[in-house]
């Protein structure tokens, strides 16, 4: 393998001798910066939920954890979810959510993927019949429409990816204009988690006579409460 | 080019002097009609460019050098009928002849004075010609070298918008290839003939009587069409309009 | 003209007989061009991102060694395991080692074009891992043992009747489960869950590479990448070695571009982005203090099969490209042929430079003829790639290598000569116009001969002047000709 990456590598080296490569430059930044119009948070907020919208995600507003539990509440059983799997309380950005769901009678499914193969295909099996998947984030981006998640203890990846409806809690804080100008700022973004993911809207594909359709591996409905 | 000038060389291109000689003479007159004195070097042949096009490219750089000498005798800025042979000179000279230790020089100084005829008339000379008397429906298909080589994209338009007084408007899918590529014409001849017929549907759709165009090559592949369809669209290049050449 | 190069025109004609391949096609492409123009005239800046996207690109390909070192590191220190394969056998064979030894019966696949290239799937199957495809339209190409056409559309040439038609004959699916397409997919996505479930190892490719934190960004719209890449215990990454970026920062500009060039979407549904494999605790258990889900190992496959001996030349060039096929969607061949036609895993103006560059000239020479030149692929580029001056490169380097029709071969040297002495030019030019209009009829020529002939089947020649321009002007300066007409 060693002697390969070697070989490549060298492979590589003389290659660059010989390769023309215009525009080329020994620069390693650019002069480009993120355009910033410095927009109100409100406005940012109002393009996000524009984008949102154009994306078949729907935007909440909530201002404690009583509320957005009324919301989720009102999702779960508008689809008919009877639990949920959901990132630890902590990581939510809504402290007691939790617990104001648990006493609303939807239980929360826990789960821990084993490393034994055949016990992982088993488990994760097993929560199928979970309805919806309840997450934080880590930030929202306005001129997308999107939603960033960061992996990590108490953050699973599953929660946002198995059940076919997904809720994730965004502060308004955490409005950033685009993926560029939120990278700019956070340079170690993507060593946060071993998944950082952007999420916009349900899962779609158009493979079938170019005609839309929602939810083919991803959620098919995305559920997106913002708070302050 | 800041003095205006008063006189200009013209290169015909081979298939204009070979298959569209009145282009040759409309292009002089429009030119004329502006107060220029037009020089044609009669040893003037070809640019180069299907051999280039072909990958030949000693053949094309042969061609190239002559045509260099043919147009450096004159100081005078060179005016062409065709965007494609333009682009030829202006943008692939230089590099096809970098290498030349006396070429390659005298292509970067033809190139710097070398126009397509429209956009000779309006990016040089600032003409906006006068609206001729009503004729027949006129719509412009953008011809590729010109367009994306040199950056043809509104003078052609500005000069017919004025000349029809509004009259001309675009094909619908102007700016989508005709099919004509040079020899991608006969050596990819069916997906040539997929592309010209596109072309002309969208001609047919747009109902207009006349197709204009800064390039013979592309009135060619679409006349051809045309007329083997029986059609009874016909097909002008920009200075016949500008010339008001009569409609038959 | 070889056997190859014979096979393509071939497979031309077959496609511009399809009827409905091309309406599928100009549908298809319309829409997604139409998608691009929109998109980008939202950005802000589109031409400035588009300059900066080349800068990133060009300046990583110029340093590519310094890059694949730093990645490999960072990813090797954040847990990954990194093989490196000279050769699409040796990449195969690499993959079919880790199934191997953790005795992988069965691979769930998200859409992977140098997967393809190297023939990832035969290999497997061959070693007795049973490999599903997981996007949608790749699912129904698997199922239907066929071809994609299309890099972004990959059953563009299937009805909703051919693709229920397949869920009923291989999958045994009901009339309800195959009514419409909605139905359809909900179908697919109930038989894929399990899949992804029960594999034991997902393979995916790589958008992008990050080299400083060695991060791998997979992006989809179906949520088909997250799965291969979270469920299984295994993950396994093909990246073909010039799919990088230096930063995060870089991967962000390339990413406000992708999706717009080769869909219209601002973004793609998922952008994923792995760093490593799942990140243990300290503590006994599963995971305490340690992520609850992910990958137990990634590994990551670095693929040359051609790469660096492309970047050494002068088709340099195309190894910016990020593979997001707005080149296909406004190609005007592309459009009336489609995928198929071109015979590689790599279609359009792209693969008219990246198959001759990467599998060589003889066989690949003539998807380079397959242009008119026209420049609407470069006008499109999110790196700006001009890639019609590379599909000239590869014409001159087929000259030189005498793969050129013999006619051809013939003619370009001999109308130079001719076109160099402007008096045996005209001479011979009226000699050959003469006897043309003896062919012709009220101006026009119905049938030309010899290579030329191809024009006629489509098309009517103009008959040649009697003089030609230069003559008339001559003789009209000099008071003895015709006045002009």
């Amino acid at each position: 393998m060693n002697a390969a990456r070697d070989r490549i590598l060298a492979s590589v080296r003389d290659g660059l001798l010989r390769a023309v490569l215009p525009d080329a430059t020994d620069d390693r930044a650019g002069r480009w910066a993120p355009p910033d119009p410095a927009l109100p948070r409100d406005t940012l907020i109002e393009h996000f939920g524009r984008a949102l919208a154009s994306l078949a995600g729907h935007l909440h507003r909530a201002a404690s954890a009583s509320a957005a539990a009324d919301i989720i509440a009102g999702v779960a059983a508008s689809q008919g979810a009877t639990s949920y799997l959901s990132w630890d309380d902590e990581h939510l950005g809504c402290p007691g959510l939790l617990s104001v769901l648990e006493s609303r009678g939807l239980p929360r499914v826990t789960y821990d993927v084993p490393g034994d193969p055949v016990e992982r295909a088993r488990g994760t099996h097993e929560l199928g019949g979970v309805g919806l998947g309840l997450t934080g984030a880590h930030a929202a981006l306005a001129d997308c429409g999107a939603i960033v998640l960061v992996s990590g203890p108490g953050r699973g990846r599953l929660a946002s990816l198995l059940p076919p409806v997904h809720v994730a809690i965004v502060s308004e804080r955490r409005m950033w204009p685009s993926l560029t100008a939120l990278v700019r700022a956070e340079a170690d973004l993507l060593d946060a988690g071993s998944n950082v993911v952007l999420v916009a809207g349900p899962s779609r594909t158009a493979d079938i006579e170019m005609t839309l359709t929602h939810g083919v591996h991803g959620p098919k409905h995305v559920h997106v409460i913002l708070m302050p | 080019m800041t003095p205006r000038p008063t006189r200009v060389q013209l290169f015909a291109t081979c298939l204009v002097d070979r298959f569209f000689p009145g282009v040759g003479h409309a292009t002089v007159a429009v030119l004329e009609r502006h107060g220029l004195q037009v020089d044609v070097p009669p040893d003037q042949t070809c640019c180069g460019q299907p051999a280039f096009n072909a990958g030949f490219v000693e053949d094309a750089a042969a061609m190239a050098r002559h045509t260099i000498d043919v147009l450096s005798q004159s100081a005078a800025p060179v005016v062409v009928p065709s965007g494609s042979c333009a682009d030829m000179i202006v943008t692939h000279y230089p590099a096809l002849l970098a290498d030349d230790p006396v070429y390659g020089e005298r292509a970067r100084a033809l190139a710097a004075r070398t126009f397509e005829l429209s956009q000779f008339l309006v990016d040089v000379l600032d003409v906006i010609p006068a609206s001729a008397p009503a004729g027949p429906s006129l719509a412009y298909h953008a011809s590729c070298h010109g367009l994306r080589g040199l950056g043809l994209r509104e003078q052609p338009r500005r000069l017919l918008r004025a000349v029809t007084g509004g009259r001309c408007t675009d094909l619908p899918d102007a700016e989508t290839c005709c099919g004509f590529g040079g020899l991608f014409a006969v050596k990819m001849g069916p997906v040539s003939g997929a592309m010209l017929q596109s072309k002309i549907e969208a001609i047919e759709a747009s109902g207009t009587e006349v197709v204009v165009a800064t390039d013979v090559s592309c009135l060619m592949h679409i006349g051809g069409g045309l007329h083997r369809r029986g059609s009874g669209v016909c097909t002008r290049h920009i200075a016949e309009i500008l010339a008001g050449a009569p409609h038959e | 003209m070889n056997d190859a190069s014979l096979a393509f025109h071939r497979r031309i004609d077959e496609a511009l007989a399809d009827g409905a391949l091309r309406r599928a096609l100009a549908l298809t492409t319309g829409r997604l061009a139409g998608g691009r123009a929109t998109a980008m005239a939202a950005l802000p800046d589109a031409e400035a991102l588009r300059t900066e996207a080349r800068r990133i690109r060009a300046h990583t390909i110029a340093h590519l060694d310094r890059y694949l070192d730093q990645f490999t590191r960072a990813a090797q220190a954040r847990g990954c395991q990194v093989h490196w394969a000279e050769t699409a056998s040796d990449a195969t064979r690499i993959v079919t080692g880790i199934a191997r030894e953790n005795a992988i019966a069965l691979a769930v696949k998200s859409k992977s074009m140098v997967t393809e290239e190297i023939e990832l799937n035969a290999a497997l199957e061959q070693a007795g891992v049973r490999v599903v495809e997981t996007d949608l339209g790749e699912f129904v190409v698997q199922l239907a043992a066929d071809r994609p056409s299309h890099i972004i559309a990959p059953i563009v040439h299937l009805s909703r009747g051919d693709v229920a038609r397949l869920f009923q004959d291989k999958l045994g699916a009901r009339e309800d489960e195959v009514a419409d397409i909605p139905a359809m997919t909900a179908f697919a996505r109930r038989i894929l869950r399990s899949q992804f479930i029960d594999a034991g190892m997902g393979i995916s490719g790589v958008n992008l590479a990050v080299a400083d934190t060695g991060s791998l960004c997979i992006v989809t719209n179906e949520g088909n990448g997250r799965l291969t890449t979270s469920l299984p215990r295994l993950h396994v990454a093909i990246l073909g070695l010039e799919r990088i970026v230096p930063t995060a920062a870089d991967l962000a500009v390339v990413l406000t571009l992708l999706a717009r060039s080769a869909t219209g979407q601002a973004v793609p549904v998922y952008t994923n982005v792995v760093t490593g494999p799942r990140r243990r605790g300290a503590g006994p258990g599963a995971s305490p203090g340690g992520e609850p889900d992910g990958p137990d190992e990634l590994h990551i496959v670095i693929v040359d099969n051609g790469r660096s001996r492309l970047l050494g030349g002068e088709l340099a060039e195309i190894l910016y490209c990020v593979r997001c096929g707005a080149c296909l969607n406004v190609c005007p061949v592309y459009r009336h042929i489609g995928g198929h036609a071109y015979g590689s895993v790599y279609p359009g103006p792209v693969g008219s430079v990246v198959t001759p560059g990467l599998m060589g000239l003889d066989d690949w020479s003539e998807l380079a003829q397959a242009s008119s030149l026209c420049g609407a692929c470069r006008d499109v580029c999110p790196v700006r790639i001009d890639l019609p001056h590379l599909l000239l490169k590869l014409r001159e380097q087929a000259a030189r290598r005498e793969l050129a029709p013999l006619w051809l071969r013939l003619a370009m040297p001999f109308f130079a000569a001719i076109a160099t002495r402007p008096a045996l030019y005209q001479f011979l030019g009226s000699v050959a116009a003469r006897i043309a209009r003896t062919a012709s009829d009220e101006g026009w020529i119905r049938r030309l001969p010899g290579p030329f002939a191809a024009w006629s089947a489509s098309r009517d020649f103009p008959a040649p002047a009697p003089r030609s321009f230069v003559q008339q002007h001559r003789a009209n300066k000099a008071g003895t000709g015709a006045p002009p007409s």
